[in-house]
């Protein structure tokens, strides 16, 4: 990944290519490498290097972007005027604001060098155990094992890793991450485990997949039960998902003020329950996120539902200006139709683990992780989705049997007032979360597996 | 281009490799959008890169680069069999690949008006008179547009001689209107949700009412707040042709995906019900479903010369009067099936990332009679339109949909209008309850745009064909019912 000094040096030319015009500069990307498992072999096993650079002008109130990967003189040449060429031809937009000037940031200690360098041999080595401890069970593994430095996102995706401006911002931040995915399957009985960090010297490829092949052994021949509103435990993986999707709808400034949040309206009241708490926290020690958003500003820690009390949306530069206050750092590329986002959720947990919640349920379910969760009603945040990779009954305080899998239709909101006990936090699917005890969840309809 | 991704090839042969291909691909993009009067947003964006996939010691290694030095190359190519080496060490079986002759061709999508060429003023001009007509009805709170165009050219080079360069242009756009109320947010878009997008040049942006029909989707906006819920129960339901899409999407193309069949996909996307033993067995719909996979349909979204296997695009029937028959293969699955020939089903999104498993364009063939003669056939259905809403388990068995819209339909028309309409369903028990497949004139090629698949995850875009069609007794209303 490129280091701070090359990134100024590269981002100092882009500016100074911009001749006196108004310019902001982004560079993201970096590596992503990504040994994929199934069927107890390695499937597919890739690796891409590659850069962003996006060069935005401003004249004005009108502004307009170009975005290429070529680094060399030329191809910043040609971008600054394909980004002019926009730019002129845009019309104005009269909430741009003018760019921000220097900032100060947090340091963030999220590189690691031998996470950074890890390759393809160690990669399998990881996977090889994985796969062991399936097949010395009799069931098939499959899974991820990825590495990554810079900001090479899920889909491909590029956030920046460094920012600079005419007005003398400049901002850079690295950062390595390892992710370690397991299924366990027999037929279509299945078992999950996962693990995330920016070191890979915690992933246990081994340890991981023992806990999937336990959840599969247990998944064997499920029984039926009816829909209804049950008590469940949700694992930190179910949790992530449910907060993940919750935020997307909710937690931007824009969202709220345009009325389409249902915190809109609701700043200062009880909208959860007492034992809720979520921020959003890049500086916590499970995410080391981004110090600064993709407008430059410093990122700050965010306080957005307290004891059950909304107390704040996530801000940008513009969404704050309408309200006379200072944007909290969680900016996209401007402009943009969508408005802020919080992108390092962290749930307040409790103390203990899983089990500890699985003892205090009489009769209910534990649900590992769910599948393809998406919005049916979005002032409620109600959403649909499917429950995945071991959905087992909890019977006085103890896991007896499998259960076949169920559609809920459950409004998080509504599930944020019913919680009635948490575990200690992990990190899962990118956010920092309990799994929690919650009463009265609906699962609608059942399925065939 | 051409002579690096001859370099990467080389290099790659030189190192071990048993076998690779190459794409070095240049891709143009321009997104422009429009709210509530204003510029939203406006990138021109590009990136050139190559991505090289090679077999050493029977498994797949592949590495990707925009480093377009002959040192940059030469890396990518020796990184890519550097990581063939470690999937070797866990592996059961060499993959083989099903035979395939060497393609030498050219290939371009249809493009009248190149969309880069059209000025931008132009585009935005267009996009200002949707917006002006959506935000003169009163109770808009936002007016949203878009218009996205891109330019993919791509050389393939494989060491067993395929030296193929395609060119595939795609424009699209679309608009919504979102209406508030103090606990309420209801959207209608057009011409489908996410856009609708062609493989074609301007010209397909010129061909589409936006204009025309931007005033009626922000009116039906504001009405679907004091519309009255869609009734739950068992109903008779009629999906119009873009919701279809997505139905046929989700419940048949990506289950009848072999990769999915046969557990590469298990951690992620999930697998699939359609197990091979169903193939020429399984009654999958009704007597009156025909589906078809079709990488040569005009100016899909998933149509092409060539796949990124090097196999020449192809149609095939997938499910024949109810039956299902066919999967979605690539040369490495092929075999499983028992076919001799890859169907010419793997793509990539980028240069990027790895070649594999994506849908190709998949169509619901027309049956008989016009949406009117439909309407007049089913007293008390649900006419639901625009999808909102998606989901479905891992082995693609049980779905459930909420569209933007629905209309009660009395004696043959549409009666009241409804809000916030959901069904759920079991995918087989689905396409049998299918009685009614309107005809060729109501025929249209949707599209789906933003298909997610694969680790790192890659987005395919894909056509649906399909005409309005009915289901009996189908579960409504369950995503309110908690």
């Amino acid at each position: 990944m490129m280091r701070r000094e090359e990134a100024k040096a590269l981002l100092d030319r882009v500016v100074l290519a911009a001749r006196g015009q108004e310019v902001e500069v982004m560079l993201g990307g970096g590596s992503d490498a990504l040994t994929r498992f199934a069927n107890n072999e390695i499937t597919q096993n890739v690796s891409e290097h590659r850069y962003v650079l996006s060069v935005r002008i401003l004249q004005g109130k009108k502004t307009g972007r170009a975005t290429g990967n070529d680094l060399s003189e030329t191809g910043i040449s040609k971008l600054m005027e394909r980004a002019a060429n926009a730019t002129r031809f845009s019309p104005e937009i009269q909430e741009l604001l003018p760019l921000p000037g220097p900032q100060t940031y947090r340091d963030v200690d999220a590189f690691d060098h031998e996470t950074a360098e890890l390759g393809a041999d160690a990669r399998a080595r990881e996977v090889g155990k994985a796969v062991a401890r399936c097949r010395e069970a009799g069931l098939e593994a499959a899974g991820i094992y990825e590495v990554r430095t810079g900001t090479i996102g899920d889909y491909g995706e590029v956030g920046p890793f460094a920012i600079a401006n005419s007005r003398g911002l400049f901002a850079y931040h690295a950062g390595t991450s390892a992710e370690f995915l397991v299924s366990a399957l027999e037929g279509t009985a299945s078992g999950w485990a996962g693990f995330e960090s920016h070191r890979a010297n915690g992933v246990d490829g081994g340890a991981l997949s023992a806990r999937a092949v336990e959840k599969a052994v247990r998944a064997r021949e499920p029984k039926s039960w009816e829909p209804g509103r049950y008590t469940v435990v949700l694992e930190p993986a179910a949790v992530a998902d449910l907060i993940q999707d919750m935020s997307w709808i909710s937690f931007g400034a824009l969202l709220v003020q345009e009325g389409r949040s249902f915190l809109s309206g609701k700043i200062g009241q009880r909208v959860m329950g007492e034992n809720i708490t979520l921020r959003d926290d890049p500086y916590h020690p499970l995410h080391r996120g981004s110090p600064f958003d993709a407008e430059g500003m410093p990122t700050l820690s965010t306080t957005i539902i307290e004891r059950g009390l909304a107390r704040s949306a996530v801000y940008d530069r513009q969404t704050a200006a309408k309200e006379g206050r200072e944007s909290t750092g969680h900016g996209l590329p401007v402009p943009n139709t969508y408005g802020p986002m919080a992108r390092h959720l962290v749930l307040e947990g409790g103390d203990g683990g899983v089990d500890d919640l699985i003892r205090k349920v009489d009769r209910g379910l534990l649900v590992t992780r769910v599948w393809y969760t998406n919005v049916v009603d979005p002032m409620s945040v109600t959403l649909s989705g499917m429950t995945r990779d071991g959905l087992f009954a909890i019977e006085k305080g103890k896991v007896t049997h499998a259960v076949r899998n169920f559609r809920f239709n459950q409004s998080v909101v509504q599930m944020l007032n019913h919680v009635e006990a948490k575990s200690s936090v992990e990190s899962s699917g990118g956010v920092v979360t309990p799994g929690l005890l919650v009463r009265d969840f609906h699962m609608s309809s059942g399925t065939e597996f | 281009m051409k002579d690096l991704a001859r370099l990467a090839l080389d290099t790659a042969a030189s190192r071990g490799a048993s076998y690779a291909d190459v794409r070095a691909i240049e891709f143009t993009r321009e997104d422009i959008q429009v709210k509530n009067g204003e510029v939203g947003g406006l990138d021109l964006s590009d990136s050139a890169g190559l991505g090289v996939r090679v077999l050493v010691g029977g498994a797949w290694g592949f590495s990707a680069t925009d480093d377009l030095t002959k040192a940059g190359v030469e890396r990518c190519a020796a990184e890519a069999v550097a990581i063939g080496r470690a999937s070797a060490s866990l592996a059961h079986e060499d993959v083989r690949l099903a035979p395939e002759p060497a393609h030498r061709a050219v290939w371009s999508s249809t493009c009248a008006i190149d969309p880069f060429g059209v000025p931008l003023e132009r585009k935005l001009d267009l996009l200002f008179r949707i917006d002006a007509e959506m935000r003169a009805v009163r109770g808009v709170k936002n007016a949203e547009s878009f218009l996205s165009f891109q330019r993919r050219r791509q050389y393939y080079l494989s060491t067993e001689g395929s030296d193929i360069e395609q060119i595939l242009t795609r424009s699209g756009g679309g608009f919504s209107s979102t209406a508030v109320s103090s606990d309420d947010v209801q959207r209608r878009s057009f011409p489908q949700a996410e856009g609708f997008h062609q493989s074609l040049g301007y010209e397909f942006i010129e061909s589409i009412p936006f204009v025309e029909n931007a005033r009626r989707i922000a009116e039906e906006s504001v009405a679907l707040l004091t519309a009255p819920q869609c009734p739950p129960g068992d109903h008779d339901i009629i999906l119009e042709g873009s919701q279809l899409a997505l139905q046929i999407h989700e419940s048949v193309g990506h289950p009848t995906e072999l990769d999915r069949v046969l557990g590469m996909e298990a951690n992620y996307a999930g697998t699939s019900f359609l197990t091979l033993e169903k193939k020429g067995k399984l009654a999958f719909g009704s007597t009156i479903v025909n589906l078809v996979a079709d990488a040569t349909l005009p100016h899909g979204l998933a149509t092409f010369g060539f796949d990124d296997d090097g196999v020449e695009a192809q149609r095939w029937p997938i499910v024949r009067d109810g039956l299902f028959e066919g999967y979605l293969t690539s040369r490495e699955l092929a075999h499983h099936v028992g076919d001799g020939r890859s169907r010419g089903c793997v793509r990539s999104d980028g240069w990027h990332h790895i070649p594999m498993i994506r849908m190709v364009n998949l169509s619901l063939m027309p049956g008989k009679g016009s949406l009117d003669d439909l309407l007049a056939d089913s007293d008390g259905a649900i006419l639901m339109e625009t999808n909102r809403s998606w989901s479905i388990d891992q082995l693609r068995y049980n779905f459930q949909f909420k569209t933007e819209l629905a209309w009660e339909i009395k004696k043959g028309k549409r009666a009241r209008l409804l809000k916030n309409p959901t069904y759920q369903g079991i995918t087989t028990q689905f396409w049998n309850s299918c009685d009614f497949v309107c005809g060729p004139e109501e025929w249209k090629p949707w599209g789906v745009t933003n298909c997610g698949k694969g680790q790192p995850g890659q987005v395919a875009e894909i056509t649906h064909g399909a005409a309005p069609a009915r289901f009996r007794k189908v579960r409504v209303g369950a995503g309110y019912e908690g």
